[in-house]
């Protein structure tokens, strides 16, 4: 498959949300930016994808006020909004550093699956065994 | 020759600094002026802007206005008493008051609000990285962040300092009757007739080359920051002193013109 760079979304601890913007803000922005659509739209599609992580409770709460995990999921959400989105999840726990493994971050994914064309998780090889039998 | 060669150095820095803010400027107008520029994303973030600047402001601007503007006047139309020149009243409120003083108090108000509080937020960006994260997402800089705030700079200093000079102009009825024993007839006629077209021009251009400059600078500043969190007060504080010699330029060059 040819990937176009555009298709790159990255969700990594060194790509943060805009703090100053609310999360939904943060999600819609991609939309809005890239194919022009229009405030409400961008806006209830937003929240609709906070509401399949159920999530829409922190739709409007800003990046300092967010758990790890909503961090995440506004992370991976905003990157799902790029169009034919190439997800690359760089060291998700650094993002979430208290999970135990990976299922939760799956899980996610899962929820959102028809959002991206496909994901990717690069991490350190010594955090294998968070990552279960996928790495056998 | 130390002495000598720290002036020469300081005077090329100087030069250097200002070259690159008339460039950068040049730039921005470029993209305000370009279509493409705008989107739904640039609209969000301009009516967010012009509601934090100028809606925001309006309790504290309007009494600031009332209390400053209506002691102002009084003592100018006291003072024209008593020297014996009623008479130029209008021309004073008008050409001096009206097209000179309003901008002025406006974008003092407005940059001691909002200039620094653009340049700490560009700052914190940079060192959050939020400004690669913008970049990594193929959103533009410039078209995002700069366009919409230098507009919404340019909007609201016109703006309010059109709503500082209504209320001038309306303080100016109650000491008119007052002072001079005037009906609002009579001071709404020597108002007209001293109204100068090209000074209104002149106050409205001055206006918006403030508002321009005023949200242009701190955001060239704040986009300096390096990603350290103590480069934060250093950017600030140098931001806001060319916010101040930018604004006192412009003033320089307005009076010049109208001496002209």
């Amino acid at each position: 498959m040819k990937m176009h760079p555009r298709q790159a979304a990255p969700v990594s601890i060194d790509i943060p949300l805009i703090s100053n913007q609310e999360v939904w803000l943060n999600i819609a922005l991609i939309r809005q930016y890239h194919e022009n659509m229009p405030r409400g739209e961008a806006e209830r599609i937003a929240i609709n994808a906070l509401q399949r992580l159920g999530l829409e409770n922190i739709a409007y709460k800003r990046n300092p006020d967010l758990t790890n995990e909503e961090r995440f999921c506004a992370m991976l959400l905003r990157a799902a909004m790029v169009r034919d989105a190439l997800i690359i999840i760089d060291r998700p726990f650094k993002i979430i550093t208290h999970l135990k493994d990976v299922n939760y971050i799956f899980q996610a994914i899962e929820k959102i699956e028809d959002f991206y064309s496909s994901c990717h998780i690069y991490d350190y090889e010594w955090l294998k065994e968070k990552y279960g039998a996928l790495c056998q | 020759m130390t002495f000598l060669e720290n002036i020469g150095r300081s005077t090329v820095k100087l030069i250097q600094s200002f070259a690159e803010i008339i460039s950068f400027a040049g730039k921005v107008l470029y993209r305000i002026c370009k279509p493409n520029t705008y989107n739904s994303a640039t609209r969000t973030i301009l009516v967010n802007q012009i509601y934090f600047t100028s809606v925001q402001i309006l309790p504290a601007f309007i009494t600031a206005s009332v209390i400053f503007g209506s002691l102002l006047i009084g003592i100018v139309f006291q003072l024209l008493k008593n020297l014996g020149l009623t008479e130029f009243f209008g021309n004073v409120l008008m050409g001096l008051i009206v097209t000179e003083l309003s901008p002025f108090f406006t974008v003092l108000l407005i940059t001691l609000r909002s200039g620094s509080a653009i340049s700490t937020e560009m700052a914190v960006m940079k060192v959050n990285r939020e400004i690669n994260a913008l970049e990594t997402f193929h959103i533009d800089v410039v078209n995002y962040l700069l366009v919409p705030r230098i507009i919404n700079g340019i909007i609201s200093l016109v703006l309010l300092s059109t709503l500082f000079s209504i209320v001038l102009m309306s303080g100016g009825i109650l000491f008119s009757r007052v002072i001079f024993g005037m009906s609002i007839d009579v001071y709404s006629n020597i108002l007209l007739n001293s109204t100068n077209f090209s000074d209104i021009v002149i106050a409205l251009v001055k206006c918006a080359c403030f508002g321009f400059f005023i949200t242009l600078i701190p955001i060239r500043f704040g986009l300096r920051a390096s990603h350290e969190l103590t480069s934060i007060p250093i950017v600030v504080s140098r931001g806001m002193v060319s916010v101040f010699t930018a604004i006192l330029i412009i003033e320089v060059l307005s009076l010049t013109t109208k001496l002209i």
